[in-house]
């Protein structure tokens, strides 16, 4: 077991970086709009399925396959500037004040029509495009191969953390969003534009999401289905952390993450159940998540 | 002709109820007559077409009911099968149907889960048109709908589910599997492998987490300790149906170090794993075994040397299947309309579709030409023995098929831009089965080396 510290340490890390796009976003809309967005794991997979559809375009064009790079985040952000605002404008602004079983039933509508959309668009069939993952090779650590896409992942996951947090705590856009988060009412009367702080903050939720998709991309498929099992995991996470919490989101992929590859080196008949248990065992000490309270309305 | 009379018959005697109940409340004679008769008809009619001796005039068209996955991350294997089957009824349709009957299609996708197929069974089943159920891909649901097929009276043929606990009663009388069993498929595996790398000690496990997969390698597991008792299983991983990534799985396959990875993970799984897997090294590390690998080859570029079967005989490129114009024929058809030849559940289900065609010939052969009910049709599966694109299919008594299996390794070759299976064996089907009746796991532990020993050889196929 000692020979397997360490990948089991960074396969925790890895696995936990690509829960924590799932989750962020997620976490982040909930902060400012106080709407639980059940259609999250959508527009992760919708992220997924743009990024590799561009990709496999480039491919097709024999052009530089170091554009995929750029392809992934184009990709984030063309599925954010489209679906941010449509959402926000077309769907979301329709609950505010409402009970949350309104808004999660009207997310939950969105879920399954942008699922039905995908399988419209892009069939039933797995989608694949590693080149990213090929052209940046492997590493040898403790004795077995990792991909060096894996840990540009986890690296790319803790620079969304500082982003996020700059953003918040250094730019006026980030004192408008927490002025918003503190109390929305005051804000408007001081003269902020709520409505354009909302579409902000869900386009950057959807970003989030559909950047997790792209970047999950090079080394996973995506299939019909991917949206669910994402939702799923990032309100697992969401739940650990504390709902709206940046930083109990990425402390809680880092738990669901050990929680997983655990289970796979230790117990693997208990690997599906494993995120899930760890949210259990979470929620009954803390049933607020770890950075949750009854009233903060931090993030 | 003789049902319409009978129909007339029965609506005239209906009719003639109105007088001692007093039908007319008013109406003009001619009218409630009129009216009376009509509904008496209509009536007549219904129970006529509804019952299963209105079968036996030849019908418009035949439907069949087919069933596999149409969407979600099994659709990798059912689509090819959809595909396989759209083809088949075309060609049967283009050369006047079965019986001169043509043939249409009902999909139903097994993604919507076992209570969702039920019904659609049900509701197809209820329509006197839909004759044969094709159903279906997944062993859950196969083993779901098996005893509403005996309830129903509804002949219905597993195209692919393989699990060995389908007809393991033997009283089936509406079920039929003309395509492969666990059993066998998996012995085949550890046999090919035991005469491959005899000296093979360590073994790790990757198969998807349901019912298949533990299946499977509770097979491979019993005939490897059967025949080679010194193996260990250092890793048995069961990752989710439709799990998207799999690095941690393959950091502990490499942590394990096995001599060996046995997997049986299908459709967009197999295809995601081997993407992942191949460039850690896991196919360099560790001789790996894909029970259903045939499907990727023309997918994923997979490297010389892996061990991979069709779980049967259903190879398009086998000797015995390029020997057969009709074969050929039916691969180069694919390979024109959906743009890669059929990868083995295509294969699968068009002998599904032949098993049922033959079906039909054998039982209007037997009952002078008319077109038969389903219960004769049932009849005629039973004992059949079908010659297939790719072989035959025996059907014992227990209605379960007896059908070869081909194991391989991948390799190159200048005819294919893809790898091909080399180093073939073709193991007959009754060889690796256990008799109607047995069971399974206690008879693969009566295996003894010798059992091996008397079995073709890697490369004996050619």
């Amino acid at each position: 077991m000692l020979n397997a510290i360490i990948p089991l340490l960074l396969d925790s890390l890895a696995s936990a970086a690509l829960i924590f796009f799932a989750a962020v976003g997620l976490t982040l809309v909930f902060s400012v709009l106080r709407v639980l967005n059940v259609a999250h794991g959508s527009l992760y997979s919708i992220g997924g399925y743009v990024a590799a559809s561009i990709c496999l375009f480039i491919a097709s064009r024999q052009l530089n396959p170091y554009l995929s790079f750029a392809a992934l985040l184009f990709s984030a952000v063309c599925v954010a500037a489209i679906f941010g605002p449509l959402i926000e404008r077309g769907l979301v602004r329709w609950t505010y004040g409402k009970s949350e079983a309104v808004q999660i039933l009207i997310t939950f509508g969105l879920f399954l029509i942008l699922e039905d959309l995908q399988r419209v668009i892009f069939g039933v069939q797995s989608f694949y495009e590693d080149a990213p993952m090929r052209l940046l090779g492997t590493t040898s650590i403790g004795g077995v191969v990792y991909l060096n896409y894996q840990i540009l992942l986890v690296g790319m996951a803790f620079l969304v953390v500082i982003g996020l947090r700059l953003l918040i705590n250094h730019t006026r856009l980030g004192r408008l969003i927490t002025a918003v988060v503190t109390d929305r009412e005051m804000a408007q009367s001081i003269g902020i534009d709520t409505n354009r702080i909302f579409i902000l903050a869900l386009s950057l939720g959807v970003f989030l999401a559909a950047l997790g998709g792209a970047l999950a991309t090079p080394t996973s498929g995506i299939a019909p289905g991917l949206g669910a099992d994402t939702m799923v995991l990032a309100f697992a996470v969401a739940a650990i952390g504390g709902l709206g919490q940046i930083e109990g989101a990425a402390l809680a992929s880092l738990i669901v993450g050990l929680a997983r590859v655990l289970a796979i080196y230790l117990a693997p008949s208990l690997d599906a159940v494993a995120p899930y248990a760890a949210m259990l065992v979470v929620l009954l000490i803390r049933p607020y998540g770890l950075f949750g309270s009854v009233a903060a309305r931090r993030i | 002709m003789t049902f319409k009379g009978v129909s007339i018959v029965v609506a005239r005697w209906l009719s003639s109820l109105e007088l001692p109940f007093r039908l007319d409340r008013g109406l003009p004679q001619a009218n409630l007559r009129l009216v009376v008769d009509g509904l008496a008809g209509a009536l007549a009619l219904g129970v006529v077409v509804a019952s299963p001796v209105a079968a036996q005039e030849k019908p418009s068209s035949l439907g069949l009911g087919i069933f596999t996955f149409t969407s979600g991350p099994a659709a990798a294997y059912g689509m090819p099968g959809k595909n396989a089957a759209d083809l088949m009824i075309d060609e049967i349709n283009a050369a006047g149907g079965i019986g001169g009957v043509p043939v249409s299609a009902t999909y139903v996708d097994e993604a919507q889960g076992a209570q969702g197929v039920i019904a659609e069974y049900r509701r197809l089943a209820g329509d006197a048109k839909n004759q044969v159920m094709v159903a279906a891909l997944s062993s859950a649901n196969c083993l779901a709908l098996a005893p509403l097929a005996e309830q129903l009276e509804v002949p219905t043929v597993g195209w692919n589910c393989d699990t060995h606990q389908l007809l393991i009663d033997g009283k089936s009388k509406y079920v039929f599997r003309p395509n492969g069993n666990t059993v066998p498929e998996f012995i085949a595996y550890a046999i090919y492998l035991l005469d491959r790398k005899p000296d093979v000690k360590t073994i790790a496990i990757i198969n998807p987490d349901y019912a298949f997969g533990h299946d499977a390698a509770k097979i491979f597991i019993a005939a490897l300790k059967a025949l080679k008792p010194d193996v260990e299983i250092v890793a048995e991983l069961y990752p989710k149906l439709g799990s998207p990534n799999y690095q941690t799985e393959i950091s502990r396959l490499a942590t394990a170090r096995p001599d060996v990875v046995f997997s049986n993970l299908w459709g967009a799984d197999l295809e995601n794993f081997v993407r992942q897997a191949a460039p850690r090294g896991v196919f360099t590390s560790s001789q790996v075994i894909l029970a259903l690998g045939e499907t990727v080859l023309q997918r994923v570029p997979l490297p010389d040397g892996v061990i991979v079967g069709v779980l049967g005989d259903g190879w398009w490129m086998s000797p015995d299947a390029k020997a057969k114009p009709e074969t050929v024929k039916f691969a180069d058809a694919y390979k024109a309309r959906f743009g890669e030849y059929p990868v083995f559940p295509s294969i699968k289900m068009a002998n599904a579709l032949i098993y049922v065609k033959a079906a039909y010939n054998t039982a209007m052969q037997k009952n002078g030409g008319k077109w038969p009910t389903r219960a004769e049709l049932a009849d005629a599966m039973k004992g059949s023995k079908v010659g297939t694109l790719t072989g035959t299919a025996q059907t014992r008594a227990d209605n379960d098929g007896l059908v070869d299996q081909i194991v391989g390794v991948t390799a190159k070759t200048p005819g294919q831009q893809f790898p091909v299976i080399g180093d073939m064996v073709r193991y007959k089907g009754d060889s690796l089965m256990p008799q109607a009746g047995q069971d399974p796991l206690a008879w693969i532990a009566t295996l003894k080396p010798e059992f091996a020993k008397g079995l073709p050889k890697p490369g004996s196929y050619k």
